[in-house]
């Protein structure tokens, strides 16, 4: 190194020694999705206790209304997880993990809705657009929280890809509150679901990302 | 230095034993300025950057975890203020390139004209984001505050910037470095 680097690093020191306070490590990504558990628990039965459990809950069963939709709820949870991961510096997901955790809740959403389609087949008949718009707002508006509070654990690690980290846990919180969603909308219709639930994760990943990127440059 | 030691002093600078900072700089500068010049394939800038990605790892010396090794936790803070720097130049051309366009302000009594061109050479000698720096703060009035909001950098790193600047000037125009006695 130069001498003029070196100089200039004990110039660098004693600007770092004027505001220098021991700090606490931050915690492993798992421990601090538990943070978001509660707000993500809200989400979860939001719609059911707001509205009501879906009308063909009867023919799903149990199984078919809550199994699945604790099933969603984990993943989203995990999705979340990999995204505090992802904020850690030098914790980055390669690319090909980045489009496996991405892929996941897509994934996830076929299985269940094709699944749930099986078993009862609710069509939407008249003004699909009406529910479809409620279905999109209200599972997006649901997941906003769950967004926010995985913004700020985000932020709170320093993620040099914001945006990255961004869209999976907002892709994640999306996954979550349609966990929730999913409870109360009896229309299982794939085109619906497909449609109007998955764009409010696919919203959901992009306010995140958006989120990330903005708190990242604050 | 191994690994398991650099953990250790991590450790210990996360604690608050502020010493612990000259160690790790020792260990880890000379690989992070490889690294950036590497990418920047320019000396000042290069040690410019390796003086924000110091200030970064400050602030972010709460998210290392001693349980991973920490080179690559270091190189990725390096590596994301080497894009940062990246995206901000592309995205700045408000400081002006051309030295000659620059109306400088010199003493009445100097003689003028001898002295713009004397100060325009030097200033051109100076690394480009330093003279920036010293551009922008000194000829154009902004605050530090602002030159850093702008550059992406940190209020410290604007300052550091200008500083190094105008040393490299007052060398390059062999001025003397005033003493605050004689003021």
């Amino acid at each position: 190194m130069t001498d003029d680097a070196l100089r200039l690093s004990q110039e660098l020191r004693d600007r770092l020694a004027a505001d220098f306070q021991p700090v606490r490590p931050l915690r492993s990504p798992w421990m601090r999705t538990l943070v978001v558990v509660p707000v993500a628990v809200i989400a979860l039965f939001a719609a059911s206790i707001t509205f009501n459990v879906r009308s063909d809950a009867e023919r799903l069963g149990w199984i078919g209304v809550w199994g699945l939709s604790v099933l969603q709820f984990a993943i989203g949870l995990g999705v979340v997880a990999a995204a505090l991961r992802e904020s850690v510096p030098g914790r980055g997901w390669s690319r090909a993990a980045i489009a496996a955790w991405l892929a996941i809740p897509l994934g996830a959403m076929i299985a269940i809705t094709l699944f749930s389609w099986e078993t009862s087949q609710v069509m939407v008949r008249r003004q699909w657009w009406l529910v479809a718009g409620l279905c999109f707002s209200g599972s997006a508006a649901t997941a906003l929280p769950v967004v926010a509070l995985s913004a700020i654990l985000a932020a709170r690690a320093y993620p040099t890809r914001p945006a990255i980290a961004g869209a999976l846990f907002g892709a994640g919180s999306g996954l979550i509150a349609d966990a929730g969603w999913r409870v109360f909308c009896h229309f299982g219709e794939p085109a619906h679901v497909l449609s109007a639930h998955l764009a409010a994760v696919v919203m959901s990943a992009a306010i995140g990302s958006l989120l990330s990127m903005r708190l990242a440059r604050a | 230095m191994d690994d398991q030691a650099l953990r250790e002093l991590m450790r210990e600078y996360q604690s608050g034993r502020f010493e612990a900072f000259d160690a790790i700089y020792a260990a880890v500068a000379p690989s992070l300025r490889r690294y950036l010049l590497s990418q920047a394939r320019d000396a000042a800038k290069a040690d410019d950057l390796v003086q924000e990605t110091f200030l970064q790892i400050h602030r972010a010396r709460h998210t290392f975890d001693p349980s991973y090794p920490l080179m690559p936790w270091a190189m990725a803070i390096a590596r994301h203020v080497w894009l940062m720097d990246r995206r901000t130049l592309s995205r700045r051309p408000w400081a002006p390139e051309d030295v000659n366009a620059l109306e400088l302000p010199v003493r009445a009594e100097a003689a003028s004209l001898a002295d713009r061109v004397e100060v325009r050479r030097a200033l051109g000698q100076v690394a480009p984001s330093r003279r920036d720096a010293v551009i922008q703060h000194h000829l154009l009035g902004f605050s530090f505050k602002e030159i850093a909001d702008r550059a992406g950098i940190a209020e410290t790193a604007a300052k550091l910037r200008s500083s190094r600047g105008i040393a490299q000037l007052r060398a390059l125009m062999k001025v003397p470095k005033v003493r605050k006695a004689e003021k």
